[in-house]
Protein backbone atom coordinates (compact mmCIF):
# COMPACT_ATOMS: atom_id res chain seq x y z
CA UNK A 1 0.00 0.00 0.00
CA UNK A 2 1.70 3.15 -0.91
CA UNK A 3 0.48 6.85 1.05
CA UNK A 4 -2.12 7.26 -1.53
CA UNK A 5 -4.12 3.94 -1.18
CA UNK A 6 -3.66 4.40 2.72
CA UNK A 7 -5.59 7.95 2.47
CA UNK A 8 -8.09 6.80 0.13
CA UNK A 9 -8.80 4.07 2.13
CA UNK A 10 -10.75 5.41 4.80
CA UNK A 11 -8.26 3.71 7.29
CA UNK A 12 -7.25 6.80 8.84
CA UNK A 13 -10.86 8.14 10.08
CA UNK A 14 -11.54 4.74 11.33
CA UNK A 15 -8.39 4.94 13.62
CA UNK A 16 -9.00 8.68 14.49
CA UNK A 17 -12.82 7.36 16.21
CA UNK A 18 -11.01 4.51 17.93
CA UNK A 19 -12.56 2.18 15.68
CA UNK A 20 -9.46 0.32 14.24
CA UNK A 21 -8.26 -3.19 15.27
CA UNK A 22 -5.20 -2.83 17.57
CA UNK A 23 -3.02 -4.51 14.41
CA UNK A 24 -4.85 -2.28 12.30
CA UNK A 25 -3.69 1.31 14.80
CA UNK A 26 -0.30 -0.39 14.58
CA UNK A 27 -0.12 -0.21 10.99
CA UNK A 28 -1.27 3.05 10.79
CA UNK A 29 1.38 4.12 13.22
CA UNK A 30 3.32 2.81 11.26
CA UNK A 31 1.57 4.38 7.92
CA UNK A 32 2.33 7.57 9.84
CA UNK A 33 5.55 7.31 10.47
CA UNK A 34 6.47 6.10 6.67
CA UNK A 35 4.83 8.73 5.01
CA UNK A 36 4.41 12.34 5.81
CA UNK A 37 1.43 12.87 3.66
CA UNK A 38 -0.24 10.01 5.53
CA UNK A 39 0.59 12.33 8.74
CA UNK A 40 -0.82 15.68 7.50
CA UNK A 41 -3.79 13.58 6.30
CA UNK A 42 -4.57 11.84 9.52
CA UNK A 43 -3.62 15.82 11.62
CA UNK A 44 -6.48 17.01 9.29
CA UNK A 45 -9.01 14.29 9.88
CA UNK A 46 -8.32 15.19 13.60
CA UNK A 47 -8.30 18.81 13.36
CA UNK A 48 -11.89 18.32 11.14
CA UNK A 49 -13.32 16.38 14.29
CA UNK A 50 -11.91 18.49 16.52
CA UNK A 51 -13.98 21.70 14.94
CA UNK A 52 -16.94 19.68 14.93
CA UNK A 53 -16.75 18.86 18.36
CA UNK A 54 -15.69 22.75 18.95
CA UNK A 55 -19.00 24.04 17.45
CA UNK A 56 -21.23 22.28 19.61
CA UNK A 57 -19.95 22.68 23.19
CA UNK A 58 -22.18 22.42 26.13
CA UNK A 59 -20.05 25.02 29.11
CA UNK A 60 -20.01 23.47 32.11
CA UNK A 61 -21.05 25.33 35.46
CA UNK A 62 -17.64 26.85 37.38
CA UNK A 63 -17.72 24.60 40.30
CA UNK A 64 -16.63 22.01 37.70
CA UNK A 65 -13.57 23.04 37.17
CA UNK A 66 -12.82 23.99 41.22
CA UNK A 67 -13.79 20.37 42.02
CA UNK A 68 -12.03 18.97 39.17
CA UNK A 69 -8.67 20.88 41.03
CA UNK A 70 -9.36 20.13 44.29
CA UNK A 71 -9.18 16.53 43.27
CA UNK A 72 -6.15 16.23 41.38
CA UNK A 73 -4.87 17.99 44.57
CA UNK A 74 -5.50 15.65 47.07
CA UNK A 75 -2.52 13.92 45.87
CA UNK A 76 -2.29 11.45 48.67
CA UNK A 77 -5.55 9.98 48.19
CA UNK A 78 -6.11 7.16 45.62
CA UNK A 79 -8.63 8.62 42.61
CA UNK A 80 -11.99 7.53 43.35
CA UNK A 81 -14.07 6.12 40.65
CA UNK A 82 -17.73 7.56 40.83
CA UNK A 83 -18.70 7.29 37.41
CA UNK A 84 -19.04 3.56 37.30
CA UNK A 85 -18.16 0.51 39.59
CA UNK A 86 -17.19 -1.84 36.37
CA UNK A 87 -14.90 0.57 35.07
CA UNK A 88 -11.45 -1.04 35.47
CA UNK A 89 -8.69 0.99 36.66
CA UNK A 90 -6.58 1.59 34.05
CA UNK A 91 -3.07 1.02 34.15
CA UNK A 92 -0.72 2.64 31.81
CA UNK A 93 3.20 2.76 31.07
CA UNK A 94 3.86 5.44 29.11
CA UNK A 95 6.08 4.92 26.13
CA UNK A 96 8.97 6.62 28.21
CA UNK A 97 8.92 4.35 30.50
CA UNK A 98 8.80 1.85 28.23
CA UNK A 99 12.00 2.41 26.23
CA UNK A 100 13.78 2.96 29.70
CA UNK A 101 12.52 -0.04 30.86
CA UNK A 102 13.48 -1.83 27.28
CA UNK A 103 17.01 0.28 27.98
CA UNK A 104 17.35 -1.07 31.42
CA UNK A 105 17.23 -4.78 29.89
CA UNK A 106 19.15 -4.36 27.34
CA UNK A 107 21.89 -2.93 29.56
CA UNK A 108 21.25 -5.84 31.81
CA UNK A 109 21.66 -8.50 29.48
CA UNK A 110 24.84 -6.72 27.84
CA UNK A 111 26.30 -6.62 31.26
CA UNK A 112 25.87 -10.13 31.96
CA UNK A 113 27.48 -10.75 28.36
CA UNK A 114 30.49 -8.76 29.50
CA UNK A 115 30.12 -10.42 33.07
CA UNK A 116 31.08 -13.85 30.95
CA UNK A 117 33.31 -12.39 28.51
CA UNK A 118 35.30 -11.05 31.34
CA UNK A 119 34.81 -13.86 33.53
CA UNK A 120 36.20 -16.83 30.84
CA UNK A 121 38.97 -14.35 30.38
CA UNK A 122 39.94 -14.33 33.85
CA UNK A 123 39.63 -17.69 33.53
CA UNK A 124 41.72 -18.06 30.42
CA UNK A 125 44.08 -15.35 31.87
CA UNK A 126 44.96 -17.61 34.95
CA UNK A 127 44.95 -20.51 33.22
CA UNK A 128 47.93 -18.41 30.88
CA UNK A 129 49.41 -17.42 34.14
CA UNK A 130 49.60 -20.74 35.78
CA UNK A 131 51.26 -21.91 32.16
CA UNK A 132 53.89 -19.16 33.06
CA UNK A 133 54.81 -20.10 35.81
CA UNK A 134 55.59 -23.50 35.22
CA UNK A 135 57.59 -22.76 32.44
CA UNK A 136 59.44 -19.99 34.74
CA UNK A 137 59.99 -22.92 37.24
CA UNK A 138 61.25 -24.98 34.63
CA UNK A 139 63.48 -22.39 33.30
CA UNK A 140 64.90 -21.60 36.75
CA UNK A 141 65.40 -25.08 37.50
CA UNK A 142 67.33 -25.58 34.27
CA UNK A 143 69.41 -22.67 34.54
CA UNK A 144 69.99 -24.23 38.00
CA UNK A 145 71.52 -27.45 36.65
CA UNK A 146 73.44 -25.26 34.10
CA UNK A 147 74.96 -23.25 36.91
CA UNK A 148 76.22 -26.27 38.58
CA UNK A 149 77.59 -27.19 34.92
CA UNK A 150 79.05 -24.24 34.26
CA UNK A 151 80.85 -24.35 37.98
CA UNK A 152 82.02 -27.73 36.92
CA UNK A 153 83.31 -27.31 33.78
CA UNK A 154 84.58 -23.58 33.95
CA UNK A 155 86.08 -23.78 37.31
CA UNK A 156 89.95 -23.43 36.47
CA UNK A 157 90.64 -26.35 38.96
CA UNK A 158 88.08 -28.23 37.04
CA UNK A 159 89.82 -31.83 35.89
CA UNK A 160 87.72 -33.51 32.79
CA UNK A 161 87.55 -37.14 32.91
CA UNK A 162 86.11 -38.79 30.12
CA UNK A 163 84.26 -42.44 30.91
CA UNK A 164 84.19 -44.76 28.28
CA UNK A 165 81.62 -48.29 27.83
CA UNK A 166 83.74 -51.53 28.12
CA UNK A 167 81.79 -53.64 26.50
CA UNK A 168 80.79 -53.69 23.19
CA UNK A 169 77.04 -52.73 23.75
CA UNK A 170 78.62 -50.35 25.97
CA UNK A 171 80.88 -48.65 23.59
CA UNK A 172 78.84 -45.78 22.59
CA UNK A 173 78.25 -45.00 26.51
CA UNK A 174 80.36 -42.09 27.19
CA UNK A 175 80.12 -39.87 30.65
CA UNK A 176 81.65 -37.37 31.90
CA UNK A 177 83.76 -36.61 35.57
CA UNK A 178 84.46 -33.34 36.38
CA UNK A 179 87.22 -33.51 39.49
CA UNK A 180 87.39 -30.10 41.24
CA UNK A 181 91.36 -30.18 42.11
CA UNK A 182 91.39 -27.48 44.78
CA UNK A 183 88.34 -28.70 46.42
CA UNK A 184 87.87 -32.44 45.98
CA UNK A 185 84.16 -31.74 44.69
CA UNK A 186 83.49 -34.47 42.12
CA UNK A 187 80.68 -34.08 38.85
CA UNK A 188 79.18 -36.05 37.03
CA UNK A 189 77.64 -35.53 33.84
CA UNK A 190 75.41 -38.72 32.73
CA UNK A 191 73.57 -37.44 29.98
CA UNK A 192 75.36 -39.93 27.58
CA UNK A 193 74.82 -42.66 29.49
CA UNK A 194 71.74 -44.91 28.07
CA UNK A 195 68.79 -45.30 30.49
CA UNK A 196 69.50 -48.12 32.81
CA UNK A 197 68.19 -51.56 32.51
CA UNK A 198 65.20 -52.32 35.04
CA UNK A 199 65.70 -53.01 38.60
CA UNK A 200 69.60 -51.53 37.71
CA UNK A 201 71.04 -47.98 38.81
CA UNK A 202 74.20 -46.85 37.91
CA UNK A 203 76.85 -46.12 40.85
CA UNK A 204 79.85 -44.14 40.59
CA UNK A 205 83.37 -45.13 42.03
CA UNK A 206 86.40 -43.43 42.37
CA UNK A 207 89.65 -45.28 42.51
CA UNK A 208 91.74 -44.46 45.19
CA UNK A 209 94.59 -46.49 45.45
CA UNK A 210 94.18 -48.64 43.35
CA UNK A 211 90.63 -49.55 45.19
CA UNK A 212 87.35 -48.59 44.35
CA UNK A 213 85.60 -46.22 47.06
CA UNK A 214 81.98 -45.45 45.66
CA UNK A 215 81.16 -41.96 44.85
CA UNK A 216 77.39 -42.29 45.30
CA UNK A 217 74.19 -43.11 43.35
CA UNK A 218 73.99 -41.87 39.58
CA UNK A 219 70.22 -40.30 39.72
CA UNK A 220 68.68 -40.72 36.15
CA UNK A 221 66.39 -37.89 34.97
CA UNK A 222 64.39 -38.65 32.66
CA UNK A 223 65.64 -37.71 28.85
CA UNK A 224 65.10 -34.27 27.35
CA UNK A 225 67.13 -32.74 30.21
CA UNK A 226 70.28 -30.36 28.49
CA UNK A 227 72.26 -30.83 31.99
CA UNK A 228 72.25 -33.98 33.93
CA UNK A 229 75.23 -33.16 35.88
CA UNK A 230 75.13 -34.26 39.73
CA UNK A 231 77.51 -33.59 42.47
CA UNK A 232 78.78 -36.51 44.13
CA UNK A 233 80.98 -37.71 46.84
CA UNK A 234 84.81 -35.45 46.99
CA UNK A 235 87.93 -37.46 46.66
CA UNK A 236 91.08 -35.15 47.67
CA UNK A 237 93.15 -37.70 45.85
CA UNK A 238 91.61 -40.23 42.84
CA UNK A 239 93.43 -42.06 39.42
CA UNK A 240 90.53 -43.26 37.89
CA UNK A 241 86.70 -42.87 37.62
CA UNK A 242 84.42 -45.88 37.23
CA UNK A 243 80.47 -46.60 36.30
CA UNK A 244 78.83 -49.98 37.44
CA UNK A 245 75.42 -51.15 37.42
CA UNK A 246 74.40 -52.42 40.79
CA UNK A 247 70.88 -53.88 41.66
CA UNK A 248 68.14 -50.85 42.55
CA UNK A 249 68.91 -49.64 45.90
CA UNK A 250 68.83 -46.80 48.53
CA UNK A 251 72.13 -47.64 49.77
CA UNK A 252 75.24 -47.46 47.43
CA UNK A 253 76.85 -50.97 46.96
CA UNK A 254 80.07 -51.71 48.99
CA UNK A 255 81.76 -52.93 46.00
CA UNK A 256 80.97 -52.75 42.23
CA UNK A 257 79.33 -55.80 40.60
CA UNK A 258 79.37 -54.50 37.01
CA UNK A 259 81.81 -52.00 35.53
CA UNK A 260 80.23 -50.60 33.41
CA UNK A 261 82.73 -47.61 31.77
CA UNK A 262 85.61 -46.33 33.44
CA UNK A 263 88.16 -43.43 32.51
CA UNK A 264 91.45 -42.56 34.09
CA UNK A 265 92.73 -39.18 35.07
CA UNK B 1 -10.79 29.00 13.90
CA UNK B 2 -9.78 31.23 16.43
CA UNK B 3 -8.98 29.97 19.70
CA UNK B 4 -6.82 32.14 21.65
CA UNK B 5 -4.02 30.03 22.05
CA UNK B 6 -1.32 30.61 25.06
CA UNK B 7 0.46 27.10 23.83
CA UNK B 8 1.08 25.51 21.15
CA UNK B 9 0.30 21.85 21.83
CA UNK B 10 3.73 20.81 21.64
CA UNK B 11 4.00 23.11 24.85
CA UNK B 12 1.10 21.85 26.24
CA UNK B 13 1.92 18.31 26.13
CA UNK B 14 5.27 19.09 27.27
CA UNK B 15 3.77 21.11 30.47
CA UNK B 16 1.18 18.55 31.08
CA UNK B 17 3.81 15.91 30.73
CA UNK B 18 5.22 17.34 33.87
CA UNK B 19 2.09 18.16 35.85
CA UNK B 20 1.68 21.78 35.25
CA UNK B 21 -1.44 23.04 36.87
CA UNK B 22 -1.41 26.07 34.71
CA UNK B 23 -1.33 24.29 31.41
CA UNK B 24 -4.31 22.05 32.77
CA UNK B 25 -6.45 25.19 33.48
CA UNK B 26 -5.46 26.04 30.17
CA UNK B 27 -6.36 22.80 28.50
CA UNK B 28 -9.63 22.78 31.07
CA UNK B 29 -10.65 26.24 29.70
CA UNK B 30 -10.15 25.49 25.96
CA UNK B 31 -11.84 22.13 25.56
CA UNK B 32 -13.81 21.41 28.55
CA UNK B 33 -16.94 22.83 26.60
CA UNK B 34 -16.32 20.56 23.64
CA UNK B 35 -16.58 17.76 25.37
CA UNK B 36 -18.85 18.41 27.92
CA UNK B 37 -20.81 18.79 25.07
CA UNK B 38 -20.00 15.53 23.59
CA UNK B 39 -20.75 14.14 26.97
CA UNK B 40 -24.20 15.69 26.93
CA UNK B 41 -25.18 14.68 23.51
CA UNK B 42 -24.91 10.98 24.48
CA UNK B 43 -26.29 11.66 28.20
CA UNK B 44 -29.09 14.24 27.53
CA UNK B 45 -28.80 14.88 31.45
CA UNK B 46 -26.45 18.32 32.57
CA UNK B 47 -25.54 17.34 36.07
CA UNK B 48 -24.44 13.74 35.13
CA UNK B 49 -22.46 14.87 32.08
CA UNK B 50 -20.61 17.51 34.66
CA UNK B 51 -19.91 14.70 36.44
CA UNK B 52 -17.71 12.39 34.05
CA UNK B 53 -16.70 15.58 32.83
CA UNK B 54 -15.00 15.75 35.58
CA UNK B 55 -13.80 12.26 35.80
CA UNK B 56 -12.62 12.89 32.26
CA UNK B 57 -10.48 15.11 33.25
CA UNK B 58 -8.97 13.80 36.32
CA UNK B 59 -8.38 11.12 34.28
CA UNK B 60 -6.59 12.94 31.35
CA UNK B 61 -4.75 14.80 34.55
CA UNK B 62 -3.63 11.57 36.26
CA UNK B 63 -3.11 9.75 32.92
CA UNK B 64 -1.51 11.96 30.98
CA UNK B 65 1.87 9.98 30.57
CA UNK B 66 -0.22 7.30 28.66
CA UNK B 67 -1.13 9.85 25.71
CA UNK B 68 1.27 9.43 23.08
CA UNK B 69 1.42 12.31 20.62
CA UNK B 70 2.86 10.13 17.88
CA UNK B 71 0.02 8.17 17.76
CA UNK B 72 -2.87 11.22 17.71
CA UNK B 73 -3.63 14.74 18.20
CA UNK B 74 -4.46 15.41 21.79
CA UNK B 75 -7.82 16.15 21.53
CA UNK B 76 -8.33 12.99 19.70
CA UNK B 77 -6.91 11.25 23.01
CA UNK B 78 -9.01 13.26 25.49
CA UNK B 79 -11.68 13.07 23.05
CA UNK B 80 -11.47 8.97 22.89
CA UNK B 81 -10.96 8.73 26.40
CA UNK B 82 -14.53 11.06 27.74
CA UNK B 83 -16.10 8.83 24.62
CA UNK B 84 -15.12 5.81 26.60
CA UNK B 85 -15.82 7.08 30.27
CA UNK B 86 -19.23 8.32 29.34
CA UNK B 87 -20.11 4.67 27.36
CA UNK B 88 -18.76 2.86 30.31
CA UNK B 89 -20.85 4.99 32.69
CA UNK B 90 -23.87 4.81 30.79
CA UNK B 91 -23.64 1.43 30.69
CA UNK B 92 -22.94 0.82 33.78
CA UNK B 93 -26.07 2.90 34.70
CA UNK B 94 -28.46 0.22 32.75
CA UNK B 95 -28.73 3.11 29.63
CA UNK B 96 -28.56 1.66 26.49
CA UNK B 97 -26.91 2.71 23.21
CA UNK B 98 -29.72 4.59 21.35
CA UNK B 99 -29.94 6.60 18.73
CA UNK B 100 -29.68 9.89 20.17
CA UNK B 101 -28.77 10.69 17.17
CA UNK B 102 -30.85 12.09 15.19
CA UNK B 103 -30.18 13.12 11.85
CA UNK B 104 -31.58 16.41 12.15
CA UNK B 105 -29.38 19.03 10.73
CA UNK B 106 -30.53 21.02 13.46
CA UNK B 107 -28.73 19.10 15.77
CA UNK B 108 -26.11 21.86 16.00
CA UNK B 109 -28.07 24.43 17.00
CA UNK B 110 -30.85 22.15 18.64
CA UNK B 111 -28.06 22.01 22.06
CA UNK B 112 -28.10 25.44 23.74
CA UNK B 113 -25.01 26.86 24.40
CA UNK B 114 -25.02 27.51 28.09
CA UNK B 115 -22.12 30.05 27.61
CA UNK B 116 -21.19 32.02 30.37
CA UNK B 117 -17.93 33.46 30.17
CA UNK B 118 -16.25 34.62 27.30
CA UNK B 119 -16.35 32.36 24.58
CA UNK B 120 -13.19 31.41 23.23
CA UNK B 121 -14.04 30.01 20.33
CA UNK B 122 -16.39 31.50 17.20
CA UNK B 123 -18.27 28.60 17.77
CA UNK B 124 -20.89 30.20 16.07
CA UNK B 125 -18.46 31.12 13.08
CA UNK B 126 -18.21 26.86 13.35
CA UNK B 127 -22.10 26.58 12.96
CA UNK B 128 -22.03 28.08 10.49
CA UNK B 129 -19.36 26.57 8.28
CA UNK B 130 -20.71 22.92 9.57
CA UNK B 131 -24.23 23.62 8.44
CA UNK B 132 -23.48 23.21 5.10
CA UNK B 133 -22.90 19.13 6.05
CA UNK B 134 -25.35 16.88 4.88
CA UNK B 135 -27.63 15.25 7.51
CA UNK B 136 -26.32 11.94 6.67
CA UNK B 137 -22.87 13.14 6.75
CA UNK B 138 -23.35 14.65 10.06
CA UNK B 139 -25.18 11.49 11.53
CA UNK B 140 -22.32 9.05 10.23
CA UNK B 141 -19.63 11.66 12.06
CA UNK B 142 -21.64 11.34 15.22
CA UNK B 143 -22.09 7.71 15.53
CA UNK B 144 -18.19 6.87 14.69
CA UNK B 145 -16.58 9.98 16.59
CA UNK B 146 -18.83 11.04 19.19
CA UNK B 147 -21.45 8.23 20.30
CA UNK B 148 -18.85 5.15 20.08
CA UNK B 149 -20.70 3.04 17.50
CA UNK B 150 -18.57 0.01 16.24
CA UNK B 151 -18.61 0.03 12.55
CA UNK B 152 -20.31 -2.88 12.98
CA UNK B 153 -23.15 -0.82 14.51
CA UNK B 154 -23.21 1.82 12.10
CA UNK B 155 -23.61 -0.29 9.70
CA UNK B 156 -26.60 -2.26 11.03
CA UNK B 157 -28.29 1.30 11.99
CA UNK B 158 -27.64 3.14 8.91
CA UNK B 159 -28.50 0.14 7.10
CA UNK B 160 -25.34 0.04 4.71
CA UNK B 161 -22.72 -2.64 4.18
CA UNK B 162 -20.34 -2.91 6.70
CA UNK B 163 -17.47 -1.77 3.95
CA UNK B 164 -18.95 1.11 3.11
CA UNK B 165 -18.54 1.94 6.67
CA UNK B 166 -15.10 3.27 5.89
CA UNK B 167 -15.90 4.79 2.49
CA UNK B 168 -18.77 6.85 3.67
CA UNK B 169 -16.68 7.77 6.63
CA UNK B 170 -14.08 8.98 4.12
CA UNK B 171 -16.78 10.84 2.39
CA UNK B 172 -18.05 12.92 5.13
CA UNK B 173 -14.66 13.86 7.03
CA UNK B 174 -13.74 15.51 3.55
CA UNK B 175 -17.03 17.22 3.59
CA UNK B 176 -16.82 18.66 6.68
CA UNK B 177 -13.08 19.39 5.68
CA UNK B 178 -13.89 21.49 2.77
CA UNK B 179 -16.81 23.33 5.04
CA UNK B 180 -14.03 24.41 7.62
CA UNK B 181 -11.63 25.60 4.88
CA UNK B 182 -13.87 27.45 2.64
CA UNK B 183 -16.71 28.86 4.30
Amino acid sequence: MDAKDIISSGLLELYAAGLTSAEESLQVQQYVQLYPEVAAELAAIEAGVEAFATAMPVTPAPEVKEKIFARINETAKPVPITAGNDIAPVVTISSRWKSAAAAAILLLVGSAAVNIYLYNRNNNMQAQLQQVQNTVASLQEKNKEMDTYLEAVRNRYSTPVSLSGLSPEAADATAKVYWIKNTGDVYVDASSLPAAPAGKQYELWAIVDGKPVNAGIIVQTPSGKTYQIQKMKAFGNAQAFAISLEKESATPADTPTEVYALGKM
Amino acid sequence: MEQVRKYSEEELVLLLQQKDQAAFSYLYDNYAAALNGVIFRLTEDYSLAEDILQEAFVKIWNNFASYDKTKGRLFTWMLNLTKNLTIDTLRSKGYKKQAKISGDENIVSNVQDSTTGVDKFDTVGLRKQLSGLKPEQRTIIEMAYFAGYTQDEISKTLDIPLGTVKTRMRTAILELRKHLQYT
